[in-house]
Order: C-alpha cells, then structure tokens, then sequence
C-alpha cells in the first residue's frame, strides 16, 4: 500500500487532453479563412473603421425633405401610413399560430414513440419534419409568392410550415417524457388509442403546448415583420420600401414601431406564460 | 371547524370563469384576424397546384441544375462565414455583458439595466439590423450580413450568458474572496471555469441559428446565398433556385450535426449542464432566436 506514504503528495494530474489544442487550432484556421479576402468574405477591421464615418450622415443628415433626414430624426407624420400594414403584420401572426399550433397537436402524437408504436410511422414523420425546419421562413415565402404571387397570403402559409415544423417537434418530445401511468390506466379499463391520447396524454401535455404555443406566436411576430421584405405581406414591405427609396427618417418610424411592437407582443406573452404553467 | 359538514358532499368546482374569458378572447382575436385581413381566400384552391408547379419547375422538368451547384456553394459559404465571424463577434461582446447582466456577480441595478439593454438588441431581426444600419455604413455584401448577426448574437448570447451566470454554485466564488481575491479574480477563478462550457455550447449553437439567418441575409443584399436563390426565383430560373435550395437544406443539416457533436461533447464533461441541457431542449429545432 502506498496511500500512507503519498496521502501528502499531490494527486497525479490528468493527461491534458488533446481536444482542447486541437479545438483552438481548427478554431484560427476557420476564422483566418473566413476573414480573409481570397477565401472568405474579406474583413478589413481598417478599412471598416474608415466606414464608420459614414454613421454621421444615416443618423444625423439635415435636410429641408422630411423623409430624407437621418434616423435619429424620425418622421413621425409617415406613422398613419404604416398603421394597415402593422396591423396586417399582427394578423398575419395570429393566423399563422392558430392554424399552425392547430395542425401540430394531432401531428405531434403521430411522432411521439408513446403514442405511435409503429416505427416506420414514426421515424418517416420525423425525417420529414427535419427536412421541414431546415428551411427558413423567408425561403418558403419566396417560394409560396412564385406559386400564389405577392401577398400576405403566402406569409401565412410560410409562417404555418415553420411552426408546424417547431411545435410538433417540442411538442412530441414532451409526449415522449408523460407519465405511462394514466396510458396503461386507459388501455386497462378498455380505451381505443385515440381514448388513452385524449385522456390519459392530452391532460399532461396540455400546459406545455399552451406554452410552446405563445413562444410561437413570438416568432411569428418577429418572423412577420420582415416577411413583407419579399412581398409577403406586412410591415415589411413598408420597410424595404423606404430603405429601397433611401428614406431614413420615414424608415426610423417603422424600425421603432417594430420595436415597441415586438417587447410588447414579448411582455405580454411571458406574462400570460406566467399565469397559465 | 368545518369538520362537520358531511363528508360525502364534492368540493365545489373551481371557476373557470377566468380561463374561458381568455379563450373566449384568443378566439375573438383569432376570428377578427381571419375576417379583416385583406385576403381572398379563394386563391388558396390553387395553392396545392402552384406549389407542385414551382417544386416540379425546380426538380423535375428538367431536374436541378447541376451546373449552378459550383455558385451555390460557393454562396453558401459566404453564408457559413458570415455566421462564423457573426457569432465570433457575438461571443466576445456577450461575455462581459454576461457578467456585468448577471445579478450575482454584479449589482442589481446595472445587472437590469444592462438585461434591458440585452432585451432591446434582441427586439430587433437581423434582416432589419442589416437594413437599417450595417448596409449603409458596410456597403452591400458579406461584412454588413456578418455585422447584423454579430449584433444580434450579442442580444441573445448576453442573456444566456447571464442566465448560465445566475445558476452558479457559489461555493467556489466564497472559496476565492475567503482567499482574499479581488472582484476580476473572483470572476476568473470562481465563475468562469463554472460557465465556460455552457457558455461554448450556447455559442455553437448561436453558430448553427445564425447559418440559417446568413442564408436569407442576401435578400437584402447582405450576402450569401440569400441572393442568389431570392434572383433565381424572381426571375424564373426555377432549376437553379431547387440546386440552390437543396444546397441550403443540406448544409443546414450537415453544420447542425458537426457543431450539435461538439457541442454535446463539450457538455457532457461539465457537471452542471442544467441551464444548457434545458434552453437546448426547449429551442433546440425552433432554429431561430429566442
């Protein structure tokens, strides 16, 4: 026994491991290949500095146009014209949650292993699903606008595909973790499947989708703002407008409406998350 | 004492009068939104049709264009840099702001001034940011998209932080102050080794979040291959749009995998993974930012 002898002496230290070298050294290599010019997108810290001054003129340029004033100048007389599409930014919003957290509930128990036995059902719906959050809202507007044309329509349906996507995997995760317990209660007193998800599952997930619901609503506030960038629909347009006609102080307007209208949105959702789980 | 009333009677129900109010409103908001928007639904009949038009136009007709495929990458790795630096800027501004918005290590009325400030970055899309700010002092291209996410990132990686910050065992930091270390020691040696690897795990996740938000940031000619599949579709090259697509889809998916690797090898050594584990499980596939 040699503990008595070396209960003095210090513990040996671990072997320093190897991926912490080479973590740091793939780390420099990606970044320099990033910054520099020949290979990345060329980040001249100088050169941006140089750019800098240009600050000046966005934010405080003095003009007799009103619109055409810096940002820190905003036109508060261009707020009427934008109160129609913030409105429809909000409904847009709003319809994209309902119909969206609405397909994902019976969806979710399709992908759930506790609901859904079956494996083949089970893993093609999953697939599918990381196929679907893998695109961006904006990409199935662009693509919902070459099928339907300019719109808010085609904002909702990108809004409903991305939150389907978003809700039905929280939501089937959640249903993977419920209590078995009231299931094999349900089965044992002679309920069908689609008994024992509606009173034995739905109870215990019903709090958490509430919850993944509000979060969504939030995305889609922020997601609905920029939409109308590609024509889809919202104050977004209105934004890209303005920023397209080099208006900055009518722009200013709308990027501080977004503003308040976004904490809003957000302070009142975690509000209501508060009361309800 | 009220242990005589009988003890078969039910206990009265709870009201609900609070809660069907509620719903009774969302179903109002939700009614008053479909019936006012300005939208013929009618034109949903030829959605179904329209969309298997466009993804046969890109896929099938003549199949993608393989020869864009070379421009597509090459876009999209624009967009994987701009995520790259994007998320480099966040991590180094959001650590101290981390610090300084974490009520334990700071004070409680910076700490709030400072999770104010956090909050009103993050209120802001990096579309906008783009817009608004990094286009017209950048120019247009790849530096204004990775200065938007930058920003951005700092917003949200800030927050995390501090919330990692908030959930530490202050035993180590009573340990350094015992031994009579100064504010920036404590800091070190009793906090930081704490948080690093939630803090590096949430940075490569802000990583994977942002490659998303790079790949649309050329719309607004902030580069990448946002531009390229927003031209392509504008203007009927529906072949080359489906290539440029599926070049998103797939390096979504491939960076999503290599970072998620790493980011789960860099928590599974740190012995509180409580906060991380349970923001990742929460938005881990919302793929957009909290």
């Amino acid at each position: 026994m040699t503990a008595a002898a070396d209960a003095r002496s210090r513990p040996a230290k671990p072997r320093p491991s190897l991926a912490v070298p080479l973590g740091i050294v793939s780390f420099l290599v990606i970044t320099w290949l990033a910054v520099s010019r020949e290979f990345g997108i060329g980040l001249d810290v100088g050169e941006l500095i140089g750019n800098l001054t240009r600050i000046e003129g966005l934010l405080w340029r003095v003009s007799t146009d009103q619109a055409d004033r810096g940002l820190l100048n905003p036109n508060w007389p261009f707020l009427p014209q934008t109160a129609e599409p913030m409105l429809e930014t909000l409904q847009m919003a709003v319809i994209a949650s309902a119909i969206g957290c609405g397909l994902a509930l019976p969806i979710a128990f399709f992908v759930s292993r506790v609901t859904t036995p079956n494996a083949g059902v089970f893993n093609a719906g999953r697939s599918v699903l990381s196929v679907i959050r893998a695109i961006p809202d904006i990409l199935y507007a662009l693509i919902f606008i070459a099928a339907l044309g300019v719109g808010p329509l085609p904002g909702i349906l990108a809004l409903i595909f991305f939150n389907v996507g978003v809700v039905v995997k929280l939501l089937s995760e959640t249903v993977d973790g419920v209590d078995v317990g009231p299931i094999e209660a349900g089965r044992a007193s002679g309920a069908s499947r689609a008994q024992t998800v509606r009173w034995a599952v739905m109870p215990q997930v019903l709090p958490n989708y509430v919850a993944y619901s509000l979060y969504v609503f939030e995305l889609n506030i922020r997601a609905s703002t920029v939409l109308g960038i590609v024509g889809a629909g919202g104050i977004g347009r209105i934004l890209y407008r303005e920023y397209s006609l080099f208006h900055w102080s009518n722009l200013s307007v709308v990027i501080v409406e977004v503003f308040v209208f976004v904490i809003l949105i957000e302070f009142v959702s975690i509000w209501l998350r508060r009361r309800l789980v | 004492m009220t242990v005589a009333s009988p003890r078969t009677s039910r206990p009265t129900r709870p009201s609900h009068a609070k809660r069907n109010l509620g719903v009774l409103f969302v179903v109002l908001l939700i009614g008053w939104s479909l019936v006012s928007i300005d939208i013929r639904y009618e034109r949903l009949v030829d959605f179904p049709r329209g969309l298997w038009l466009v993804i046969y136009k890109m896929y099938f007709e003549h199949g993608p264009d393989l020869g864009y495929l070379g421009i597509s990458l090459e876009f999209m790795l624009d967009s994987i840099w701009i995520a790259w630096i994007g998320t480099i800027i966040g991590a180094i501004f959001s650590l101290p702001i981390g610090f300084i918005a974490a009520k334990n290590v700071s004070s409680g009325l910076i700490a709030n001034a400072m999770r104010q400030f956090l909050n009103a970055i993050r209120a802001f899309p990096e579309l906008v940011l783009a817009v608004a700010i990094f286009v017209p002092i950048a120019g247009l291209g790849p530096v204004a998209g990775a200065l938007a996410i930058g920003v951005h990132s700092i917003g949200t990686l800030g927050k995390l932080t501090a919330e990692v910050i908030e959930g530490i065992d202050s035993g180590p930091v009573e340990a350094v102050r015992a031994a009579g270390g100064r504010w920036a020691q404590i800091q070190r040696w009793g906090v930081l080794p704490q948080v690093l690897p939630d803090v590096v795990a949430f940075w490569l996740y802000r990583f994977e979040i942002n490659v998303r938000a790079a790949a649309i940031l050329g719309i607004v000619g902030a580069g990448g291959i946002g531009f390229i599949i927003e031209q392509t579709i504008r203007f009927g090259r529906f072949p080359r749009a489906g290539t440029a697509l599926l070049v998103v889809i797939l390096a979504t998916i491939v960076v999503d995998t290599g970072s998620g690797w790493v980011r789960r090898r860099i928590i599974e050594g740190a012995e509180k993974k409580a906060v991380a584990a349970e923001v990742f499980e929460r938005i881990d596939v919302a793929g957009q930012p909290v």
